[in-house]
């Protein structure tokens, strides 16, 4: 039973999942010299690619999850992550990610309620 | 609609369709009530129309979830359960009815 | 206008705060550093911020400016054994006030603390929203 998933839906765990991950990353390096934070952005792309085509596949929409440095201030051994930013981020795409697994379990009720009462 | 799987779309249709064998005619539903907004058979398609526009708002508000252009969360949650609940409504209501039905039809003449 | 702005707006006012308590601890850190007279005292490092106001592309709180220096003449002071001290025994101690930075300290301390509240409070209402229709 494949495909019952919103591909745009599946793309954006993937998204959320790799900015954790990125995270995680950040916050480990936090000690060493000359390490840039880096962000997961994939939100825009994702809006842009729907609006475009709503009905985009999942190979459309390959490519929306990136990640770049960010452009915060460094101290003075290059370092620039900030561990206050760093753990709000992580709480918040911990909410968005709860958000959007309501959001799969979206995809699958409709047919689950058919299935339970018929 | 946008993004939806066939098998949703199936699963849509099959909550307000009969299972097969059972082919209602369907000038017992409509019968001398006619047009009348009161009949059963209006209030069932209202009841369809209805349950469309719910899930749409609830796929449209958790495509907006995802992207990050939502305001509030719970616009969402609140869609989605309403979403769910006027399903299982629905599926309710058909069963009912069908019910109804064979047991008018199993009256005796 | 994301999900989640609470977190965002809460998460400016923490960053303000640790960057004040950054510049205090650098005040109090150098608060015995003395300058020849040739040279300017150390100045003592004042945060600058501004409200922002919520628009279609930020939700809001508040950012830092920048950073702005104390003066630079400090407190001539007679210390003629300094290996510093000029012709007249004098050398520049800087312009900070010990007693200002401590009570500064539990400023930003405290708001520091409340925004973190915030952002507690936030989190738990968000995730009992998030549990609406369950069950």
């Amino acid at each position: 039973m494949s495909g019952i998933v919103t591909p745009g839906i599946q793309v954006a765990l993937d998204g959320l999942a790799e900015r954790q991950r990125v995270l995680a990353r950040n916050i480990a390096n936090i000690q060493t010299p000359g390490y840039t934070a880096q962000r997961v952005n994939f939100e825009s792309a994702l809006s842009d690619a729907l609006t475009s085509n709503p009905d985009s596949s999942a190979t459309d929409l390959s490519g929306v999850v990136t990640s770049a440095p960010t452009t915060d201030p460094a101290r003075e051994d290059g370092n620039n992550v900030s561990l206050d930013s760093e753990t709000l981020m992580s709480l918040d795409t911990n909410l968005r990610y709860s958000l959007a697994l309501r959001a799969v379990e979206g995809n699958f009720t409709p047919i689950r309620d058919v299935l339970r009462s018929s | 609609m946008s993004g939806i799987s066939p098998l949703t779309s199936i699963a849509r249709a099959a909550a307000v369709a009969p299972p097969s064998g059972v082919t209602p005619s369907s000038t017992l539903l409509t019968g001398s009530a006619g047009a009348s907004s009161d009949s059963f058979s209006s209030a069932l398609s209202g009841a369809v129309d209805n349950l469309q526009q719910v899930q749409n708002k609830a796929d449209g508000l958790a495509m907006q979830a995802v992207t990050g252009t939502l305001a509030n969360p719970h616009d969402y949650m609140i869609a989605a359960t309403e979403a769910s609940l006027n399903t299982q409504m629905t599926v309710a209501v058909r069963n009912k009815a069908l019910e109804a039905f064979n047991e008018i039809m199993r009256m005796p003449l | 206008m994301g999900a989640f702005d609470i977190l965002a707006i809460s998460g400016s006012g923490v960053n303000l705060n640790r960057t004040w308590l950054d510049s205090i601890s650098d005040n109090i850190a150098n608060i015995n550093t003395v300058r020849p007279t040739s040279e300017a005292a150390y100045q003592a490092r004042y945060v600058e911020a501004q409200a922002v106001s919520p628009d279609a592309a930020q939700p809001g709180g508040v950012a830092v400016t920048g950073i702005s220096l104390g003066s630079a003449e400090g407190r001539l002071t007679y210390q003629p054994d300094n290996p510093m001290a000029d012709a007249q025994g004098m050398v520049r101690m800087p312009d900070v006030d010990l007693s200002e930075q401590m009570s500064q300290l539990i400023m930003a301390q405290r708001g520091y603390q409340a925004n973190l509240s915030v952002v507690q409070r936030a989190t738990d209402a968000y995730n009992a929203a998030l549990q609406i229709g369950k069950g």
